[in-house]
């Protein structure tokens, strides 16, 4: 995924000699275009992410287009300051580009396993977050995102198989930035996902058919500005919302839904069931593939799909 | 050229627009303000910034960039003064509804090239915007002022370092040297010492100044011959010795300044000794 979008911007920048790419100490083969045949336009500022921010801020003070790539631990927490008051108080065209999502590096322990960024990101003014859930979603969001203005924060994290493109169900015929996206049709519950870890809300759309409850499934690349109108649509129209996401139970896909439909609850005095599957507000501190990662936090398909079960019960 | 005597009056009366603003507003950062109002007068009255207080936002201007956050107040009569805006505007200093903080903001007033207020931000951005100018062959020079204190925190380091690495000698940094922190002497809270060596041990061409003798600043601030005749070209700083609450008798090197501001008493005597 992080090739694809590098090769993405690298593609624009040759076209565009105000494009940048500053990268803190990743110097991957997907970086190696841009540093081969794009000097001028490639920074690898080291590991000082602070001065990374920074460095982009006064870039883009300066006009230019540019793209920051870290592991998301450095490129977000490190700076965070920086993000806030270089890049979104001065509401700056920066892409801050985020790699390892979740449990991407499952065997590299807590440090590089981001399960806040979301959250944090979610707060600042003016940032825009996107994550895209396979590596033609990521490339075709890249281009989304060269065409319009920063900040963004772009979170990626490995590959769905299959495609999300290929699973689409919502009769659009190109990804439309901030809309959700219907990968599977069902009218009973809506699973509202994002990431590779979507791959789980299909296993489980699998086993709850099996059992008779009709899972809708939809992929949400942008958690802001979210698609607040197909939230409410759906919380009007289904018996339970959940939401599934390799990430903290607080602050992020959950969080961020029950803020628009927890006063929908009053309003429509709706008793609808809403539950969010996440990562506990704790630590991982054991490693293992990413898939034992998910298990032992809950969130594979047959765990949710039991839980999805036992709330459905209770309808 | 403005000479000396005027550079002085010019000096006094951007040290009565900030009384006037902090008395006002109740709100600002006094003693901060005076130590670097005369690096400001040299910089924007001596031919040294080229900027153009009708196209503010022309593309081949310097650029000066006001890291030390707090002193906004000073900023903001230095622009007004050198005819960004009427000053006027400047009454709008920390009032109710105001966007003039008592921190730089972005965008609030023409002139102010980013924001600041947490320490250690505007060297960084300041040398996004020196590889921006050498990326498009302008001959844009970017100078910065950082606090002292604010030398202390990392992320000075993280670009003082990166800017030595990459010989950005269209950046100019000047450290305003008054050995003032919030309520106590930079050297004992933390000691920065030898400064001087400090930066030339990563790649920085240093001089230290008196940051009061206007000719000193001025000397100092003049684009120098091409550094490529005598090795490799670097960036450069100047470290200014300064007095915190510089040019009204009672507030100078005194710590409560930081942060306070004048009741009527003390708005009467300090206009007196500027007037």
């Amino acid at each position: 995924m992080r090739t694809d979008v590098v090769e993405t911007i690298y593609r624009a920048a040759l076209k565009d000699p105000n494009i940048f790419l500053i990268t803190g100490d990743l110097e991957h083969s997907s970086a190696k275009n841009f540093k081969q045949n794009l000097p001028d336009q490639h920074i690898n500022i080291g590991m000082a992410e602070q001065n990374m921010i920074g460095v982009a801020a006064g870039l883009a003070l300066s006009g230019k287009k540019v793209f920051t790539i870290s592991i998301i631990t450095f490129a977000t927490m490190r700076c965070f300051e920086q993000i806030r008051n270089d890049i979104c108080y001065q509401n700056l065209d920066v892409t801050v580009i985020g790699d390892g999502g979740g449990f991407y590096y499952s065997k590299s322990g807590a440090t590089h396993n981001p399960i806040e960024d979301i959250a944090i990101m979610r707060t600042l003014p003016n940032m825009k977050i996107i994550a895209p859930a396979d590596s033609q979603q990521a490339r075709l969001l890249t281009e989304k995102i060269i065409q319009s203005r920063g900040p963004f924060y772009l979170r990626l994290g490995g590959k769905v198989v299959p495609a999300i493109e290929e699973l689409r169900a919502d009769g659009q015929p190109e990804i439309e930035m901030g809309k959700g996206q219907v990968i599977h049709i069902g009218s009973d519950v809506t699973i509202f996902s994002f990431g590779p870890i979507i791959r789980e809300a299909l296993t489980a759309a699998e086993i709850l058919a099996s059992c008779g409850i009709r899972a809708e499934i939809i992929n949400l690349h942008a958690l802001k500005p979210i698609d607040r109108e197909l939230i409410e649509d759906r919380f009007n129209r289904r018996q339970a919302i959940f939401t599934l996401e390799e990430h903290s139970v607080i602050g992020g896909l959950g969080s961020a839904v029950a803020e628009i439909i927890c006063p929908l609850f009053h309003c429509h005095r709706r008793h609808s069931i809403f539950k969010s599957f996440g990562i506990k507000d704790k630590f991982t501190k054991t490693v293992g593939s990413r898939q034992y990662l998910w298990q032992i936090n809950g969130l594979t398909g047959q765990q949710i799909a039991n839980q999805i079960i036992a709330s459905c019960t209770c309808i | 050229m403005v000479d000396n005597g005027d550079l002085r009056l010019m000096a006094k009366l951007i040290r009565r627009l900030i009384l006037e603003m902090t008395y006002r507003g109740k709100e600002g950062h006094i003693g901060t303000d005076y130590s670097c109002v005369d690096i400001l007068t040299a910089l924007y009255f001596c031919d040294i910034l080229r900027v153009d207080p009708q196209n503010p936002t022309w593309q081949e201007r310097d650029r000066f960039v006001m890291s030390k956050g707090h002193g906004a107040a000073s900023l903001y009569a230095t622009l007004a003064v050198k005819g960004f805006f009427p000053e006027e505007l400047l009454n709008a200093f920390c009032q109710e509804g105001s966007s003039l903080s008592a921190h730089v903001t972005f965008d609030c007033l023409p002139g102010v090239e980013s924001s600041a207020g947490s320490g250690g931000h505007g060297l960084p951005m300041a040398v996004g915007m020196a590889l921006a100018a050498k990326h498009d062959n302008r001959n844009s020079k970017i100078y910065v002022l950082v606090g002292d204190g604010e030398c202390q925190e990392g992320s000075i380091w993280e670009a003082l370092l990166f800017a030595g690495h990459h010989q950005l000698d269209n950046l100019t940094l000047i450290i305003d040297h008054n050995n003032l922190q919030t309520a106590e002497k930079v050297s004992e809270v933390v000691g920065l010492e030898p400064l001087r060596g400090k930066m030339e041990s990563f790649g920085w061409q240093a001089q230290n100044i008196n940051g009061h003798d206007i000719d000193q600043i001025r000397n100092a601030l003049l684009p120098g011959e091409p550094q490529s005749k005598h090795g490799p070209s670097t960036p450069r700083v100047i470290i200014a010795k300064t007095i915190k609450g510089r040019g009204v008798s009672f507030m100078e090197n005194n710590p409560i300044w930081h942060g306070r501001c004048p009741n009527e008493e003390e708005y009467r005597q300090a206009w007196e000794e500027l007037s």
